[in-house]
């Protein structure tokens, strides 16, 4: 039975620690960008501009705000074909200005409400900054309006999903090394060693 | 190679093991801000307080040597953070941040004293700035990371994320070992791969 359950354990660590190997590759290596204010790019950034005119907006857009004014723009955005995850609007005199994003891809688009016109800038920023915004996505911010489409809304479930499964793993992981009775010791003193190392810096730092 | 693979997979596991709990559990936290328990900005104490400062000395030329010099006088250490832009020479409004502390300073020496705001928040802040906490603000060269211990759970961070990459080679070069599960490890593997993949480059591609 012990032994079953073992393999069993094995087997799920095992599986499940292939299976979120490339989530865990996009977390770890976004980390470096973040901590170090460094976006590599492998290609130069690429920006093109485009001008869609004779929108059909709704009377009341000026009025809305938040989420009601996300659902509004997303026919619009379809519309002018700008597909993505809408983030934080802002308002000027007679101008919305709509920023969407998918990884790699940061879009602005700026919609004059009095001609009916919007002006769409299309920014290509690579693979780095895509790594970057799944790292954020979804995160704390804008929580009434975010994972406004699809595709980000999914990444959030295997962003948890990451985060569960790493947590399954490290407390496999605990059991699978326990059970190899020849690295008890030397384990027992890098778990300890861990730990202190842990409380030390997070106590240093927040006292 | 093989066996200190093997070894050094879980060595690193046990040693980095409550980083990842950190890391793992915060992240969650970060993703469900509807979540209620882990409040812990509405829930803060918050204590104000003014103090007589001298003005600093000749040796404090810039912004951040003055707001250090206001710090010592005021017995604050932790990370500044500049939110404002400064018009009077007498006057210097920023915050301090640490892991659990946020200090919101107003210094005007002209009158010879500082007013404090601070706030503190509960463990479930401590963990979730820990996951954030770099001392960097993205696109803003002026907040960069000017505290030691800012430096050092920065560093821990690098650390962490260099140990998560080793901990994923790791297990595949362990996976490509077992030759009964190569297939079953390849469904997972690849299963993961492509949904990273999408999410990462197919999107852009798709879109």
């Amino acid at each position: 039975m012990k032994g079953r359950f073992y393999r069993f354990t094995r087997d799920l660590h095992l599986y499940f620690g292939l299976f979120i190997s490339p989530f865990v590759l996009v977390f770890s290596v976004s980390v470096f960008f973040f901590v170090h204010s460094w976006t590599p790019k492998l290609v130069a950034e690429t920006a093109a501009t485009r001008v869609v005119s004779s929108l059909n907006l709704p009377t009341d857009l000026p009025k809305l705000s938040g989420r009601p004014l996300v659902d509004a723009l997303k026919p619009i955005l379809e519309s002018m074909n700008v597909p993505g995850e809408i983030g934080f609007i802002q308002r000027r005199v007679e101008t919305l200005i709509i920023p969407v994003s998918i990884p790699g891809r940061a879009t602005s688009v700026s919609i004059d409400l009095a001609r009916r016109e919007a002006t769409i800038v299309t920014r290509e920023t690579g693979l780095a900054d895509a790594l970057m915004t799944l790292h954020k996505s979804p995160g704390g911010h804008g929580q009434t309006i975010r994972m406004n489409w699809f595709a980000m809304k999914a990444w959030g479930w295997f962003a948890d999903a990451t985060a569960y499964l790493t947590l399954f793993i490290s407390v496999s992981g605990i059991y699978l090394w326990y059970m190899l009775r020849a690295e008890r010791r030397i384990g027992f003193l890098l778990l300890v060693a861990g730990t202190l190392t842990f409380l030390g810096i997070a106590y240093a730092v927040s006292h | 190679m093989e066996r200190w693979n093997r070894k050094l997979h879980f060595y690193s596991g046990l040693f980095l093991i409550f980083f990842l709990w950190l890391f793992a559990f915060s992240g969650l936290l970060l993703n469900h801000p509807t979540w209620t328990f882990h409040e812990h900005w509405k829930n803060r104490k918050e204590t104000n307080y003014e103090r007589a400062i001298a003005a600093p000395g000749p040796d404090a030329v810039g912004d951040l040597d003055q707001a250090h010099d206001i710090m010592r006088q005021l017995g604050i250490e932790g990370d500044i953070l500049w939110t404002t832009t400064r018009t009077d020479p007498g006057l210097l409004e920023f915050q301090v941040r640490r892991p659990g502390h946020f200090f919101f300073i107003k210094a005007n020496w002209t009158q010879g004293s500082a007013t404090v705001r601070q706030a503190d928040v509960n463990l479930w802040g401590i963990a979730k700035f820990l996951h954030v906490f770099s001392g960097n603000v993205a696109d803003d060269p002026r907040n960069r990371r000017d505290w030691t211990l800012t430096y050092l759970w920065a560093y821990s961070m690098d650390g962490v994320a260099a140990g998560l990459i080793f901990m994923v080679l790791s297990s595949v070069y362990m996976w490509l070992q077992l030759p009964k599960k190569r297939w079953t490890g390849a469904i997972a593997l690849g299963l993961g791969c492509l949904s990273c993949g999408l999410f990462c480059l197919g999107l852009r591609w798709l879109f």
